[in-house]
């Protein structure tokens, strides 16, 4: 009797919500809520021990994120230009590809630099590249990817304009729908909130604050920046929370305070200090 | 002694066209041959037949019979496929098959049996050789012997598969008259005169009086009666390619019922493919076009695949590309084998990508967005950083063991604004030592449809110079900034030496 009950719930799922109702109804009444389908069983396990993410390597992303892109989700990072958006989607796409991943990167404002993110730790054998040239084609190259079976697909929208529009809401639905029927991490990046009800979770990036090294006599160089990544919207949990993302540019000298090459959280009073460095400067360049 | 088996299709032109139009199964068809009037019945189906239509009458006779009759002309195209359907059939159970034409197939089955461990193996092989060729749409019949003629004598019998036992083909071929011998008409004419009427009468005369009065033919002939193939099997070399298509009944000339017809080509094409462990790595297609027209075209696939869908997309796509610019009157679809991708899969590493899925991924991108803009990146040498490559995309396998993601670089990545977006920057300072202080977008239609890039200039740093090709016509010489623009973000700017002209060509982000 067990065995086809336990079945008919795993293969079944249009018809385990009738079937748990059954075995729920023949329960004592303080042990009907323990009493869960086996596919949501084995989400809940993967979830709690964080197998079902996908680590991001973006300390500030994974304290986010708890742990990583949940799979089966459309996780939309909204930035505008120079907020470190797309800096954190190679990020992603570096740590995926670094576990041995296929990942694929749907690129519809045409923007990435192989040599940028070869320099960010992608591995270009493992990463799929598309790039469209309206959002509609972008949708549904995604959708492709998904069905295909690659376990990280991430959608770059571009800068704004984007070419498209915002697209159809159902089209959104459609891919998250199509991330969680093959359990596949999906990251889209757009300048503004274009998914509507279908991302689970949304994460909000500021603009970056651009940290520049010289001055008095030497040359200026851009060292790098951090903007401020806050959660808006993550189902199951409160929103507001946010983190710092802190950049370097890859000609820059590492500061001594980050001896590790990895994105770190800034400690308040370095935050503090970057502003003084650029506000000294306007002078100079009106001067010439 | 060699064994043989022949796999025999019978009322063959029928059987090709009901194997390409499969619901006229049931049906009153005749296939016929001819023109008009001339137009003379070849073959039809058992509800032709009850209704007295037979072989040699013409289609205004049968019509007279059979009110309901449904006539097809025979099609060459049809009855090709068919016939290499059938020898991949025979193929699939031994490497020595000899294509005798006409839904005739000879294989070599010495020792195969031995895979049938019953009590009669060579008839279970007969009957594995018949399911295969039901299961490819091929109703054949089986006969096994050690010569030629009697398995293909064994195949025409009823209640298939008939076995001859090895050693007694003289005696079964014995009772036949003489003419399934199908001998020359002098030879069958002085046999005539000798009173030989079977095929027993004239394998018991003495081999040495028939060579000496017969000739060569007469020798040959005599051991064929004899249950000796004159000629051993001669196996055929395999085409290099999967041909199926048909003669259509009626010219078409839109797309829509082209491809009606074309997806029934495919699967069975797909179905062959499958049957012998390959997939399409390159889809042919040849058109008949109206009145004498002919276009062939070919479709490239970035990885084997043997997805219909796939395939039908991707005519569909190229004739919407390219019409034919005539009404298509038949059509073959060619496609060339490749090995599919296979992957190992792994216990405790990350699993890999289906190459399946991955092929026809692959495929349908290419359809919807055009191979340039499809593939795996690669940087370029030189200094342009808007340059790249793409090549096609084949990841290795993934590690045997999962592992930590490498910790992230933490880089400012620069997204490049491909084209540049062109720009106009107001300059200070002394000649050789300007700095921009301003960056306006020029007033056009084209620059309002760009990224805009515009503000006063915080920070600049630079100039940063690049010189490339120098030697060559078109040499490429530009300054480098990095700009901050007063709450509008981190830019990459450059001037061109040459023309004096600003561009944006990428973004901090």
């Amino acid at each position: 009797m067990a065995e086809p009950l336990k079945r008919r719930i795993l293969e079944e799922p249009e018809e385990a919500s009738a079937a748990l109702r059954l075995v729920r109804s023949s329960l004592p009444e303080a042990l009907r809520s323990h009493v869960q389908s086996a596919r949501v069983l084995d989400r809940e396990i993967k979830d709690a021990a964080g197998e079902g993410a996908f680590p991001t390597a973006v300390p500030a992303l994974d304290r986010l994120l708890d742990g990583g892109l949940p799979r089966g989700q459309l996780v939309e990072l909204v930035g505008s230009r120079t907020s470190g958006r797309f800096s954190a989607l190679l990020a992603v796409l570096a740590a995926a590809t670094s576990i041995g991943e296929a990942a694929a990167l749907v690129d519809l404002g045409d923007g990435l630099d192989p040599d940028a993110a070869l320099g960010a730790g992608v591995d270009l054998q493992r990463l799929l590249w598309a790039r469209p040239a309206r959002l509609k084609d972008a949708l549904a190259a995604a959708e492709m990817l998904l069905a295909g079976g690659f376990p990280l697909v991430v959608l770059d929208l571009g800068n704004p304009p984007v070419r498209g529009g915002r697209g159809v809401e159902a089209a959104w639905l459609r891919l998250a729908r199509a991330a969680r029927a093959h359990d596949s991490a999906l990251l889209v990046g757009s300048p503004y909130r274009v998914s509507g009800t279908a991302a689970g979770v949304v994460l909000k990036a500021g603009r970056v604050h651009a940290a520049w090294r010289g001055g008095a006599g030497s040359p200026w160089l851009l060292a790098g920046g951090s903007s401020r990544i806050e959660l808006e919207k993550h189902r199951g949990r409160l929103h507001g929370q946010s983190e710092t993302l802190t950049l370097a540019t890859a000609i820059a000298p590492r500061p001594a305070a980050a001896p590790a090459p990895r994105p770190q959280l800034l400690p308040r009073d370095a935050r503090e200090e970057r502003p003084a460095a650029v506000a000294a400067f306007p002078r100079r360049a009106a001067a010439g | 002694m060699a064994r043989i088996a022949c796999l025999l299709l019978p009322l063959f032109p029928l059987a090709a066209r009901l194997r390409s139009e499969p619901e006229l199964m049931h049906e009153a068809l005749v296939v016929v041959e001819g023109n008009g009037n001339a137009a003379r019945v070849v073959a039809a189906t058992r509800l032709a037949r009850n209704a007295s239509v037979r072989p040699g009458l013409t289609l205004t006779q049968a019509r007279a019979l059979c009110p309901k009759l449904v006539a097809r002309p025979r099609d060459g195209e049809c009855e090709r496929a068919a016939q290499e359907a059938l020898l991949e059939v025979a193929e699939a159970f031994s490497p020595r098959v000899e294509d005798a034409g006409e839904g005739t197939a000879y294989l070599d089955v010495d020792g195969i049996e031995r895979h049938y461990p019953g009590s009669s193996p060579e008839r279970d092989l007969g009957r594995a050789l018949m399911s295969a060729a039901d299961a490819a749409s091929l109703p054949a019949r089986v006969g096994i012997a050690s010569s030629k003629l009697a398995s293909r004598v064994a195949a025409g019998l009823p209640e298939p598969p008939v076995v001859v036992p090895a050693g007694e083909e003289a005696a079964f071929l014995a009772p036949l008259p003489l003419q399934r011998l199908a001998p020359e008409v002098d030879v069958a004419e002085t046999l005539e005169r000798w009173g030989v009427k079977s095929v027993g009468d004239f394998a018991r005369l003495p081999p040495s009086r028939v060579a000496s009065r017969l000739g060569k033919l007469g020798r040959e002939l005599h051991a064929t009666a004899r249950g000796v193939d004159a000629r051993p099997l001669m196996p055929r070399e395999p085409p290099p390619v999967f041909q199926e298509g048909m003669t259509l009944e009626w010219p078409l000339v839109s797309l829509e019922p082209f491809l009606f017809v074309g997806r029934a080509a495919l699967d069975r094409l797909c179905l062959r493919l499958e049957s012998r462990g390959f997939a399409c790595i390159r889809l042919g297609l040849d058109l008949r076009l109206e009145p004498d027209g002919h276009q062939s075209r070919s479709i490239d696939l970035p990885a084997p695949t043997r997805d219909v869908k796939t395939l039908l997309t991707l005519v569909r796509l190229d004739l919407e590309a390219s019409p034919p610019g005539a009404p298509v009157a038949g059509f073959s679809f060619l496609a060339y084998p490749d090995r599919p991708r296979e992957a190992q899969l792994t216990m405790y590493g990350p699993a890999a990508l289906s190459p399946d899925k991955l092929a026809t991924t692959l495929a349908r991108l290419f359809a919807l967005l055009g191979p340039e803009r499809v593939g795996s990146p690669r940087p370029v040498n030189g200094h342009r950083p808007e340059r790249f490559a793409l090549v096609d995309f084949t990841p290795p396998p993934p590690p045997e063991v999962r592992r930590e993601p490498r910790a992230g670089r933490g880089l400012l990545a620069v997204r490049v604004l491909r084209p540049p977006v062109e720009i106009e920057v107001m300059t200070a300072g002394s000649e050789g030592a300007e700095m921009p202080v301003e960056i306006r977008s020029p007033a056009s239609e084209e620059a309002a449809k760009r990224t805009s890039v515009e503000g006063q200039v915080k920070v600049a740093s630079g100039p940063w110079g690049i010189e490339e090709d120098w030697w060559a016509d078109d040499p490429t010489g530009r300054d480098y900034w990095d700009v901050e623009l007063a709450g509008r973000g981190l830019y990459r700017i450059y001037r061109e030496r040459a023309t004096g002209a600003w561009y944006a060509d990428g973004i901090y982000d």
